[in-house]
């Protein structure tokens, strides 16, 4: 088992242990809102670099997870009537399973094709939510959704600070759970397979097994999370599947860097504060992080742009893959 | 005023350049064939002086024109014409479409029905595949379409890489015949090869690349002999 | 089964292929010429009604349908120009120029939406139909404006086919999607080419907007559905051939009029991706092989 321990850990470690202490030093709601915002959407990046950076598999149907979690608390609470917190492990389970159908066409198709069918999927899946009217709330979406409830102590009861420190506690958990996948055998072997898919093909590797379980393991932290922002803001609407989402979700990892976990944590938290800063922007917030992206891919090819370079061309990396290989029995 | 003139040319792609400071002069009605090992920069030459990739430094000039750093397209105007190595050319189009295609400068346009005719008489094997898609073509008659394309853009100057590449040698003698009555027509003639005997027979001189530099340069109108081939390409160790 | 009702879910078939044809022959226009796939089409969609009406409305400028789509149209000709400029230009020859264009392309996406917002605000509107009154349809009937747009998609399509195959233009757009050194070497202006082509392409967007803006109420987000459809089409015909690509959209169109009507249209989007799938099993490289 190698070392979890690397700088980009460090940091995450030591920036979520200050913000721990923030309440006690007494900070304003709106300080607090925006850490749990940024908790949320670390997670969700932090688990599309999984599938994407490590598995190199261009799933663009990772924001249904998240939306498919908030609308699992939402039916599920309100119109169901099931317990609140057993809805986040439900809002997993949901997510692993619609990742089990992404697989499918993940396998059979190549190159554009896998993120054409992944988006045209998300897109579908907003659409049945959307017009299941009735139960979804449509375009309107849901509100006073049943507040989160940790046996018998409901959350909300202390302000933010409950949701606060539960925010943290799931990034935590997410960030340490992430990594110990990516830098396992079974991560080296999903590595090995975006790399060089016919050496590791022909030493064993089973391409189906192992992108199915990727897509798994980085869905259900999207859903356990979309379950948990619906918890926390107690509307769920159809906006959570729309571009606006998506390009959040895109720049933090644009910024963070893909195989790391730990990049898009960070840069989840730089993003998420100075989006919250423009909030007051309406519309025009997303037009400025949709210049910015571009922005990022134009100016700074050295850098940022890199990570797209890695992800993109499949230049084996004869290193990694031997070394994963020779670990095998 | 010399068709070509090209000083002090550096070129590559990424860090390490290709040419290394590389200096020839072709001159007027000129046949100039390039030989010498594969990888020390033939054909970063002809992308080089066609515009495909941008010389870090040195001048070339054609006609007296300096055209270094122009695009593709502005350098076919002035009349240089690069058929590239091995062209896969436009696989879906039909042979006919591609040539009337090709006489695509303003100067290429006024001449395309003599240009056609020429190229024709050339290739009559051409006429008979004329609505033929270049994909059904076989190798000769694919290579037949690429320097006929390169005859359709009214060269001043034409550069051919490697036209026999591949092909049998029946189709060799073919295209060499062909070759041959172009450069008969008195056009400035850049013609790269691995086959030295081919070039012997097609151009008056011939320049060795190597490292990225003109090398020795040997008169085609003076028979060369083997030997002296060998000693060229492995020393003079080689040379019995 | 009545006669009425398979010319009725027919009809409907038509008037959904025709406007995914329009939609999905700008996408593999694209991607045959530049190689890259863009989803600013479904937002050039939402751009065009929009802007026809604002010129034809009379709540807008209140200049009338024929300018409102001759305004419509140019400006897109115009983005589409922009777009390729801003999105596609600067990253071409980039190893990963796919996935970058991926990337820029949603981004303009987001820019545009809320761009529109902004502009238009988040009420609806919706465009006069080309024409009043209804048109018989072997016992079923369809509304005039939808016949035209069963007309008229077809006569663009061939327009497009007549324009890439017998024009200089046509042909040099062809020859730089199929080997772009190539096409440099015989002195072709391959930037100019792209800009075309995109530009092109939005103006098929363009059109396709302007007759659905008519069929629906217009949103912000109107353009996300047809495109969404337009990736099916994609995925289903390839996009490797324009025809293969207008091929899939007729029969992606039949698809949903008969999931529509038999399965109901809330489940509708679960059949299309079930079929998507199950062509997937059966024909990787889509209906119309090819890649």
């Amino acid at each position: 088992m190698p070392a979890l321990a690397s700088p980009g850990a460090v940091v995450v470690v030591l920036l979520l242990t200050g913000l721990a202490f923030l309440p006690l030093i007494g900070i304003s709601n709106y300080v607090e809102h925006i850490v749990i915002i940024s908790c949320i959407w670390a997670i969700v990046a932090a688990s599309w670099d999984l599938s994407l950076g490590y598995g190199g598999i261009f799933n663009f149907a990772h924001i249904a997870f998240f939306g498919l979690g908030v609308y699992v608390y939402a039916v599920g609470t309100k119109a169901l009537g099931a317990p609140t917190l057993a809805a986040l492990p439900l809002a997993g389970v949901v997510a692993s399973l619609v990742a089990v159908l992404i697989t499918l066409p993940v396998l059979r198709l190549k190159g554009i094709y896998v993120i054409l069918a992944t988006f045209a999927l998300s897109q579908l899946i907003l659409q049945l939510v959307l017009s299941q009217n009735q139960i979804t709330g449509g375009a309107q979406g849901m509100v006073l959704l049943p507040a989160l409830n940790l046996f018998g102590v409901r959350l909300a009861s202390y302000g933010k600070v409950g949701f606060f420190y539960f925010a943290l506690l799931l990034v935590f958990a997410a960030t340490i759970a992430l990594r110990w996948v990516a830098l396992s055998d079974f991560g080296r072997s999903i590595v090995a397979l975006k790399e060089n898919e016919d050496y590791a093909v022909a030493r064993g590797v089973s391409i189906g097994r192992q992108r199915l379980i990727v897509l798994v393991a980085s869905a259900a932290p999207a859903g356990v999370t979309g379950a948990f922002y619906a918890a926390y803001l107690r509307v769920a609407s159809p906006e959570v599947f729309g571009f606006d989402t998506l390009s959040i979700v895109l720049i933090i990892l644009l910024l963070g860097g893909a195989a790391s976990i730990t990049g898009p944590v960070i840069a989840s938290f730089l993003v998420t504060s100075s989006t919250e800063a423009l909030s007051n922007l309406g519309p025009a917030r997303f037009m400025v992080i949709a210049v910015v992206i571009v922005v990022i891919l134009r100016f700074y090819p050295g850098g940022l742009d890199a990570l797209i370079e890695k992800l993109w061309s499949k230049k084996p990396a004869p290193m990694e893959v031997m070394r994963w290989i020779q670990r095998r029995p | 005023m010399l068709p070509l003139v090209l000083d002090d040319l550096v070129a590559g792609y990424g860090a390490a350049p290709v040419l290394n400071g590389l200096t020839l002069e072709i001159g007027a009605r000129e046949r100039v064939g390039l030989f010498g090992p594969n990888g020390h920069g033939k054909t970063t030459l002809l992308r080089a002086i066609s515009g495909l990739i941008a010389p870090s430094r040195g001048s070339i000039r054609l006609f007296d024109k300096p055209i270094s750093g122009m695009s593709p397209a502005a350098i076919v105007a002035e009349g240089l014409i690069h058929v590239p190595q091995s062209n896969l050319l436009f696989p879906e189009m039909e042979v006919l479409e591609t040539l009337r295609l090709a006489a695509h400068s303003a100067r290429a346009r006024q001449t395309t029905a003599a240009s056609l005719e020429g190229v024709l008489t050339l290739f009559p094997r051409l006429a008979e595949r004329r609505s033929q898609k270049i994909k059904t073509l076989s190798g000769g008659e694919r290579q037949m379409v690429a320097i006929g394309v390169g005859l359709m853009g009214a060269p001043r100057l034409l550069a051919l890489d490697e036209p026999t590449l591949g092909l049998s040698p029946k189709l060799k003698d073919e295209l060499c015949v062909a070759i041959g009555d172009i450069a008969k027509s008195g056009l400035p003639l850049l013609l790269v090869e691995q086959d030295v005997e081919f070039l012997l027979e097609l151009t008056d001189r011939l320049v060795m690349v190597t490292h990225g530099r003109c090398g020795v340069e040997l008169d085609a109108r003076q028979g060369i002999d083997h030997a002296t081939i060998m000693a060229l390409y492995f020393g003079e160790g080689h040379a019995a | 089964m009545t006669l009425e009702t398979v010319a009725s879910v027919l009809a409907s078939a038509l008037v959904l292929g025709s406007l995914y044809a329009l939609m999905a022959a700008g996408l593999s226009l694209v991607w045959t010429t530049l190689g890259i796939f863009t989803f600013t089409h479904g937002v050039f969609m939402t751009i065009a009604a929009y802007v026809a009406w604002q010129v034809s409305d009379n709540a807008g400028l209140g200049l009338g349908e024929a300018a409102g789509f001759a305004v419509a149209i140019s400006a897109l000709a115009g983005l589409g120009c922009i777009a390729e400029r801003l999105l596609i230009h600067p990253f071409l020859g980039r190893e990963n120029i796919v996935m970058i264009a991926v990337i820029t392309t949603l981004a303009a996406l987001t820019f545009l939406e809320n761009a529109i917002l902004l502009i238009w605000g988040p009420r609806l509107k919706q465009l006069k139909p080309l024409a009043t009154g209804t048109v018989g349809f072997a016992g079923a009937t369809m509304s005039a404006h939808q016949a035209i747009i069963v007309v008229v998609a077809p006569l663009v399509l061939v327009g497009l086919w007549i324009v890439l195959k017998r024009s200089r233009t046509g042909a040099a757009i062809r020859a730089v999607g199929q080997n772009r050194e190539a096409a440099l070497l015989i002195g072709l202006p391959v930037g100019r080419l792209y800009m075309t082509a995109f530009a092109a392409s939005a103006i098929l967007a363009a059109v396709a907007g302007i007759l659905l803006g008519a069929m629906r109420p217009m949103t912000p987000t109107m353009g996300a559905e047809p495109l969404v459809k337009a990736l099916i089409v994609a995925i289903f015909g390839g996009l490797g051939s324009i025809a293969g690509t207008i091929g899939g959209a007729y029969v992606i169109g039949l698809v949903e009029a008969v999931s529509t009507y038999w399965v109901g249209l809330y489940w509708t989007p679960a059949v299309l991706f079930a079929v998507m799938v199950a062509v997937l099993l059966w024909r990787p490289n889509g209906l119309f092989g090819g890649n």
